[in-house]
């Protein structure tokens, strides 16, 4: 068990160029694809705040939660979402899609979760820039908590790599597995506080099991660090909890990772 | 780079690779297959040894195995020094330009950003690509391509080298060229080449030794032209079976690749070993 972590974690880092170029030149082999290029990396996520804004905040009238407004608050929570659903979908196939890399070299898988992590990362900085734009216009001005970002965007980071370290393994082995994640990813955006605040008035018993969700952690982590002025020492439990699954996901992710690291080229 | 002072190169013992095939008809029922089985050979260090072999024999796996990239499943393989294959279009991302495709081939091949500065130069002229450096390589004629991909394949520096079908890319010039460079590392570097290739002249003129493997068996390993002289003879004899006998040999051959009571490893198994 410790073998293999050491191994993916040895891997990861002796390689930290390798993983960097290949992100860099995807994210441009992305951007060549299309005439506006890098316009889109903010278009995109513009355009889908201004349509919940406009379904959520103007035409359900919400009146936004804790006395933030519901566009900053919905812009908030979506700056994390929109990290965490690509990296957890895109990271399913990490593997798979290299399969003619794989197969042809000599090459390290187990980084390619982490290309795939690295890559989204750019995008949810590009995001992260429409979110503070959309903040000053509000109101909202930087203060010393807004640090702790830094903190809940390497948590985020973590938690997508262990996860996807898991699923790109087990996507080689079964195909299904990337399917049922996409399936279960729309699942899982009502299922954290992104669009709601995922709490049940009547039911308190419900809102302790929605902070199961390791999400949970991290949307409402960047929502208390520019809202709420609190830092992650607030919730002691809460980030105990998270870290315990992401380090149980790293467990599992490195033992699959190491003892199928040979066998993968098979399994296509 | 590492020697060490080991005097084989390549040593593999009993060497097997078993790979599962769908059965017609029979659900999810599996059958077990030989693709190798008991392979033993040596390598001396410095030493070209061209594989040999028809289509379908085991040959492209060997290169794996030995490669590095798949895993044998019984048997002792013993490598001193890194191994590489050469790989032609593998890594090309066609919406970038020639020049930024350098970069990302040699940072999948793990080379280090000061050695792809270096590489660059020698790359760009090996390739003769001219303007078209700096075209995406959608643009690029096949030949090209692998004309690209090659050049950076050459900048790694291993021990030892893997070659499958890799030269018989681009034009007569390109492929000379290819070979020059190849004869340049056999006889300059002393590198140990596996050359694995359907031409025999090409075989007979770059390798010392040679490997004949038939039904994924080891049938022959010795001196090139003996083992030339052997592989073209049963290739003629081959042909010139009527198709009926060539049908009942293929079948006979496939069914003593057949593993009868396959060994089978539950998931838990293969994962907590």
């Amino acid at each position: 068990m410790f073998k293999s972590i050491a191994y993916v974690l040895k891997e990861n880092f002796s390689n930290v160029y390798r993983i960097f170029c290949i992100a860099r030149y995807e994210l441009l082999a992305d951007m060549r694809d299309s005439k506006f290029g890098i316009f889109w990396n903010f278009a995109s996520p513009a355009i889908q705040v201004i349509t919940y804004w406009l379904v959520f905040g103007i035409g359900m009238n919400r009146k936004g939660y804790s006395g933030v407004p519901f566009l900053p608050w919905v812009i908030v929570g979506f700056a994390a979402w929109w990290y965490i659903n690509p990296c957890i979908t895109q990271g399913c196939s990490a593997v798979f899609s290299k399969i003619n890399v794989i197969t042809k070299m000599k090459f390290p898988i187990s980084i390619l979760p982490a290309t795939v992590c690295v890559k989204e990362f750019f995008n949810h900085l590009c995001m992260l820039l429409i979110m503070f734009v959309a903040l000053f216009l509000f109101g909202y001005y930087p203060n010393i908590y807004w640090i702790n970002l830094i903190y809940y965007a390497f948590c985020a980071f973590m938690l997508v790599e262990s996860l996807a370290l898991v699923t790109s393994v087990l996507t080689m082995m079964w195909r299904d597995v990337k399917k049922l994640v996409v399936s279960l990813m729309r699942m899982l955006l009502y299922l954290s506080p992104v669009l709601w605040p995922a709490a049940f008035k009547n039911y308190p018993f419900m809102t302790y099991v929605m902070k199961l969700n390791p999400v949970y952690y991290i949307v409402t982590g960047y929502r208390d660090s520019i809202f709420f002025n609190k830092s992650f020492l607030a919730h002691p439990a809460m980030t105990i909890y998270f870290w315990i699954v992401v380090i149980v996901l790293l467990i599992i992710g490195s033992s699959l990772m190491y003892h199928f690291k040979r066998k993968m080229v098979d399994m296509i | 780079m590492k020697k060490t002072n080991e005097k084989y190169a390549v040593e593999l013992k009993n060497v097997s690779k078993i790979y599962t095939l769908k059965q017609k008809n029979q659900g999810n029922k599996n059958q077990s297959f030989y693709a190798l089985k008991d392979i033993s050979f040596k390598v001396e260090k410095g030493e070209v040894v061209g594989i040999l072999g028809t289509n379908g024999s085991g040959k492209s796996t060997l290169s794996l195995i030995l490669a590095g990239i798949s895993d044998h499943d019984g048997g002792e393989m013993i490598i001193n020094g890194e191994q590489a294959l050469i790989s032609i279009n593998t890594g090309l991302n066609l919406q970038l330009t020639g020049e930024e495709n350098i970069n990302v081939k040699g940072a999948l091949l793990g080379l280090s950003k000061k050695k792809i500065q270096d590489i660059k130069n020698k790359v760009i002229e090996f390739a003769e690509l001219g303007d078209f450096l700096y075209q995406p390589v959608k643009k690029y004629s096949s030949g090209m391509k692998s004309r690209l991909g090659f050049s950076i394949s050459l900048a790694l520096d291993p021990d030892i080298l893997i070659v499958d079908e890799a030269l018989s890319v681009g034009d007569k010039g390109f492929a000379q060229k290819c070979m020059n460079y190849m004869e340049k590392l056999r006889d300059e570097e002393g590198k140990t080449i596996f050359f694995i290739s359907h031409s025999l002249s090409q075989v007979q003129s770059f390798c010392k030794k040679g490997m004949w493997i038939e039904g994924g068996k080891l049938v022959e390993y010795g001196d090139i032209e003996e083992v030339c002289e052997h592989y073209s003879a049963y290739v003629d004899q081959y042909n010139s079976m009527t198709e009926k006998e060539r049908r009942k040999q293929r079948d006979e051959k496939f069914a003593e690749r057949v593993i009868k009571k396959p060994i089978k490893k539950s998931f838990w198994e293969r994962i907590l070993k």
